[in-house]
């Protein structure tokens, strides 16, 4: 058996050359300190491409990609397809994994000064892949035609609308009509296969060639200048003294690493199983609350949170802006120090954008700006509020829930948090204040005047006014007593 | 070809047998999507525990009880509504009280098929046998205000107070501001089914005394609702009136506000 692989292996070799190509690119010294822990993020998201596109491939043997389909295609994998939900599940996990990945190699490379002279292109390159992969995120999220990618997708496209002049020719070209429609998702499923995986094959080669070509990062020193005169003699120096062979040196932490990423996306996929598809892409379904899939919670907590002023501004201007940055940044600090123990800038920076890019995902999450529609008849009165209530405050306390109160104020922690709690309102407003604040809103509040009767005020403000802890008596109005007034009845 | 046939075999066997396990196992992984957690229009919820909890708790209380409106999970309440009524309730609201309309013809997100669903599970959960038979919450027939003043002093004044507006032990019912926002039916369903889940009695009253009878029912709530104040302008909404015209039996609770304001 092994005679009869190995004859047929020399058999190609011997006309395909393949050693004589593969082994001194296998072979390659590369600077000892590489051999390291901190090298191995770019090929591990490699892994993980060529796991999405495995998985990818599979998945495409069952899905329909048509609008009245697509959702029936899924929930054929998820319900009746042996083990069709795990092949989902290890794509989308693996999708989440290929982002983050990307995100940490990124970011090893910036601080390592990776992207410094002589390998510029390298980077460039690798922007566009995390763009690509950003796309491949955006339209697979799409794939999953549930109630998240229809609304995911009208809020992408709506932006898109925005762009001056040609905006509705945009938004035209990408789903195929004024709104999302039949063909809408048959022009993001040629996206999601066959534009963006190619653009991304062809983008890795040009990275990986660039990558053989100049060398890999050596490890950076403070006080190691990169220096366009010397720089590439000196990498030559480096290597010849003290490197090793890539094979097996270098690469066997990068497929352990990968290794133990496989697993892990494994263990996601098994444990966690697969993202959707929640309820059927219908419009006129408003019982929903859809949200984007985690890569995008940032954009989609910073888009709810502008002022309306700054959004077109922002969301036509600030992707520009950030990619052209990107970009432009090694043919501006493309010299000069490598290591981050001397850039404290750019680590500054660094820990910038995570602490942004975390408080934003956090936001995204919970969104605390989004009423909670279903709060005014799902969540109850704590009972704690009702007992001992006359029966003109337990109207009031129905007036609270039937007029959707709940949907902005939370009452024993349940409800929605747009507006404070309710708990203990009593102690901050009098009745003369809660009257008021009911009738005529005011700080982000609507008038609630029109929308209810003068009973139902009253009922209203007698209830609230019951919400104070007992040990806390309500807020007084001192000038009641000071003018002689009475309290109204 | 060079390996012996007993090993191949041994390993083929034991091949498949990880193999079998694997995909056994695969099946009971937690991340297997569980066919109850399967997505379905809300349309086609057909679930008592869910359509309650989503349309209901808010109001009624979580388990039908305790909440601020009237507990559905009271057997006398139960026994004494008839299904007509509380599905009309149901799908049509109540005009003038925080009832909505969650019929899907009127605006709300519930199908006929649903509100039937939650009529049915409301008995079948939470109905059972009352003795003796309590009056009718739906029966509106008139009663004399000044009887029910009587009634009233000798069966209520003891919590409520003596003129209605407040007592030792519940609030007032004859406040104008509540009085506007309850129909009478509801007046009705208070002083038949009581309050159990707060401590109001029902219309049996506190143990060894007579219970009401309808007439007197009658009478303490036509006595109650002469306390309410006239309505400033006709409420009476002539364009919904064609909607209930067509169905006699969802128009029963909408009708039955103020009907004996005198």
């Amino acid at each position: 058996m092994k005679s009869l692989f190995s004859s047929i292996g020399s058999w190609l070799d011997e006309r395909l050359g393949l050693s004589e190509t593969l082994a001194p690119v296998m072979g390659h010294q590369v600077p000892r300190d590489t051999a390291s822990w901190w090298y191995v993020f770019g090929s591990a998201t490699l892994v993980l491409f060529a796991l999405q596109v495995v998985t990818g491939i599979c998945l495409a043997l069952v899905y329909a990609p048509a609008a009245n389909e697509a959702w029936a295609s899924l929930e054929w994998l998820n319900y009746q397809q042996p083990l069709g939900w795990f092949l989902r599940a290890l794509h989308g996990w693996g999708s989440n994994f290929m982002v983050g990945m990307m995100t940490v190699h990124m970011i090893q490379v910036f601080l390592f000064g990776a992207w410094k002279y002589p390998r510029e292109l390298t980077w460039l390159v690798g922007v566009f892949l995390f763009l690509c992969t950003l796309g491949m995120a955006f339209t697979g999220q799409i794939m999953r035609f549930d109630q998240d990618a229809y609304w995911g997708l009208g809020i992408g496209v709506s932006m898109l609308a925005r762009t001056p002049l040609v905006g509705p020719y945009l938004v035209k070209l990408l789903v195929g009509g004024p709104i999302i429609g039949a063909e809408t998702l048959s022009r993001f499923f040629a996206l999601h296969v066959f534009v963006v995986p190619g653009l991304l094959i062809g983008l890795v080669v040009v990275h990986l060639v660039l990558v053989l070509r100049l060398g890999i990062n050596e490890w950076p020193m403070p006080g190691r200048l990169v220096d366009r005169e010397t720089y590439r003699e000196k990498y030559e120096e480096l290597v010849q003294a003290d490197g090793v062979p890539f094979f097996p040196d270098a690469a066997k932490r990068d497929i352990v690493f990968a290794g133990v990423t496989i697993l892990a996306v494994i263990a996601c996929a098994a444990i966690f199983g697969p993202m959707g598809p929640n309820g059927v892409p219908d419009p006129t379904l408003i019982r929903t609350v859809p949200r984007p899939d985690f890569f995008f919670l940032s954009l989609f907590a910073a888009f709810a949170l502008l002022p309306p002023w700054m959004e077109t501004v922002l969301i036509l201007t600030a992707p520009v802006v950030g990619i052209v940055a990107l970009l432009a940044m090694p043919f501006l600090f493309g010299l000069g120090e490598k290591s981050w123990k001397a850039r404290p800038m750019s680590v500054l920076l660094v820990v910038l954008a995570l602490v942004i890019l975390v408080t934003l995902t956090r936001l995204g999450i919970t969104s605390p700006w989004s009423p909670d529609m279903d709060a005014w008849s799902a969540d109850p009165t704590p009972v704690r509020f009702l007992e001992g209530r006359t029966p003109l405050e337990m109207r009031g306390a129905s007036v609270l829930q039937a007029k959707q109160c709940r949907n902005c104020h939370s009452l024993g922690g349940e409800g929605g948090e747009r507006g404070p709690a309710l708990d203990d309102v009593a102690t901050r407003l009098t009745r003369d204040q809660l009257i008021r604040q009911v009738i005529q809103g005011g700080g982000n509040m609507p008038a609630y005047g029109r929308n209810l009767s003068p009973a139902e005020v009253t009922a209203l403000v007698s209830f609230l006014e019951t919400l104070h802890p007992a040990n806390q008596p309500p807020a007084r109005d001192a000038s009641r007593p000071a003018a002689g007034a009475r309290p109204p009845a | 070809m060079t390996s012996r046939p007993g090993s191949s075999l041994l390993a083929r066997t034991l091949a498949a047998a990880i193999a079998c396990a694997a995909i056994a196992g695969c099946d009971s992984l937690p991340g297997k999507p569980r066919e109850a957690d399967r997505p379905i229009r809300p349309s086609e919820v057909t679930d008592f525990a869910a359509l309650w909890g989503t349309n209901c708790a808010g109001c009624h209380g979580a388990d039908g009880d305790r909440g601020s409106s009237t507990p559905l999970a009271n057997p006398v309440y139960l026994a004494s509504a008839t299904d007509a009524a509380i599905r009309g309730a149901t799908a049509d609201g109540i005009p003038g009280t925080s009832m909505p309309a969650f019929a899907t013809s009127r605006g709300g997100l519930l199908t006929d098929q649903q509100i039937d669903l939650l009529v049915q599970g409301m008995r079948s959960r939470w109905g059972k046998p009352v003795s003796p038979t309590p009056p009718g919450i739906d029966d509106a027939t008139a009663g004399d205000p000044g009887r029910g003043a009587a009634v009233f002093a000798a069966r209520c004044a003891s919590c409520h107070g003596q003129d209605g507006a407040g007592g030792p032990k519940a609030g007032s019912v004859v406040d104008p501001d509540y009085l506007q926002l309850v129909s009478d039916r509801a007046l009705r369903a208070a002083t038949i089914a009581g309050r159990p889940d707060f401590g109001m009695p029902d219309w049996r009253g506190e143990s060894g005394r007579e219970p009401l009878d309808a007439g007197q029912v009658a009478d303490v709530v036509a006595w109650m609702a002469s306390k309410r104040p006239a309505p400033i302008v006709a409420t009476a909404p002539a364009a919904v009136a064609p909607a209930h015209a067509a169905n006699p039996a969802a128009a029963q609770p909408t009708t039955t506000r103020n009907d004996h304001v005198p």
